[in-house]
């Protein structure tokens, strides 16, 4: 049966995917244009490289498009499984990079200084990234499973398949070290109110 | 030490917001590799089940009387019923068939014509 491509904005993505494994080209499409920007999204936030992350984010799908005649309804959600695979592929290419290219964390931009709105926010982020890149790969992905995707620490740890309180420990301990990264920052990044 | 937590919580999320706010998007060029893995998946797919189609239908009949143990069984009874047909023992000759009508026409009636031919061969 073939549905009409926007009757597919409240399908659920378990049921996409049921569709999708039946052969329904409007549920591939809806199913890309959904999941696509979110894996693209997270891998970018884990490897801080463009190119890599739409690499990940392509195997990523790729996995997705193979498991679905297998895809047991109810057992996991799409987004859980998906968030697991592409921190799985990021951390293989963390490994294979690992004490070969530290500049391989991506350097902010110089031009926040007195830039508009714009600029600063893209700055902050930059800033952020080049910070996120520095922790260590499980608290960076709890901090930005938490803080960024806003999942909740429940989803977070069916993700990353540990206790809900080891996932507080590890996000409280990045965001320390986030804070610490960042301070030296606050006064090129617009923050003039004594952060600290 | 209170205040500088509720400041660094504040500074942090702000930094967050903009993460949020400036998320790369997925390229064109991605976004049409995916689809077109999609495709390809669902191709292949489609060519598949006709070649598993016959197997499928025999593991439903396997499954269907019990599984390999009940397969094994069923194949020795029907071999054992075809040794018997083939090679019948002497004692089967003596089973009281007279209640059945009369022993030779009994066996006649199990292969008319090669009983037949063997009775022409003996008196011809």
């Amino acid at each position: 049966m073939k549905m009409p491509f926007d009757a597919m904005d409240d399908v659920p993505d378990e049921a996409l995917l049921t569709l999708f494994a039946n052969g329904d080209g409007t549920a591939a499409r809806a199913l890309t244009l959904r999941m696509t920007p979110r894996v693209m999204a997270h891998a970018y936030r884990l490897l801080g490289d463009r190119d890599e992350a739409e690499d990940v984010a392509q195997e990523a799908m790729m996995r997705l498009w193979r498991i679905a005649p297998e895809w047991r309804q109810g057992e996991a959600k799409v987004t859980t499984w998906l968030y697991r695979v592409v921190a799985n592929l990021c951390t293989d290419r963390l490994r294979r990079r690992r004490g070969v290219d530290l500049d391989a964390v991506p350097e902010p931009e110089d031009d926040a200084p007195g830039a508009e709105q714009g600029l600063l926010q893209q700055a902050r982020a930059d800033a952020l990234q080049m910070a996120l890149g520095l922790l260590p790969e499980r608290q960076r992905q709890a901090v930005v499973l938490r803080h960024i995707e806003g999942l909740s620490n429940p989803e977070i740890a069916e993700i990353m398949e540990i206790g809900v309180e080891a996932v507080e420990s590890l996000t409280a301990r990045g965001k320390r070290a986030l804070s610490d990264a960042l301070a030296s920052r606050r006064a090129e990044l617009g923050f003039d109110d004594g952060w600290d | 030490m209170m205040a500088g937590t509720d400041r660094n919580e504040t500074g942090l999320e702000t930094f967050f917001e903009s993460a949020r706010a400036t998320a790369p998007g997925p390229s064109g060029d991605l976004m049409a590799r995916v689809l077109a893995d999609a495709e390809a998946v669902q191709a292949a797919r489609v060519k598949a089940p006709a070649r598993r189609g016959p197997r499928v239908r025999f593991a439903q009949l396997r499954e269907a009387i019990g599984g390999w143990p009940a397969m094994a069984g069923l194949v020795s009874a029907g071999l054992a019923g075809l040794w018997l047909g083939v090679s019948p023992p002497a004692a089967l000759n003596d089973l009281p068939l007279a209640g059945f009508g009369a022993g030779e026409s009994a066996l006649v009636g199990m292969l008319p014509g090669v009983e037949l031919d063997l009775l022409a061969l003996e008196e011809g």
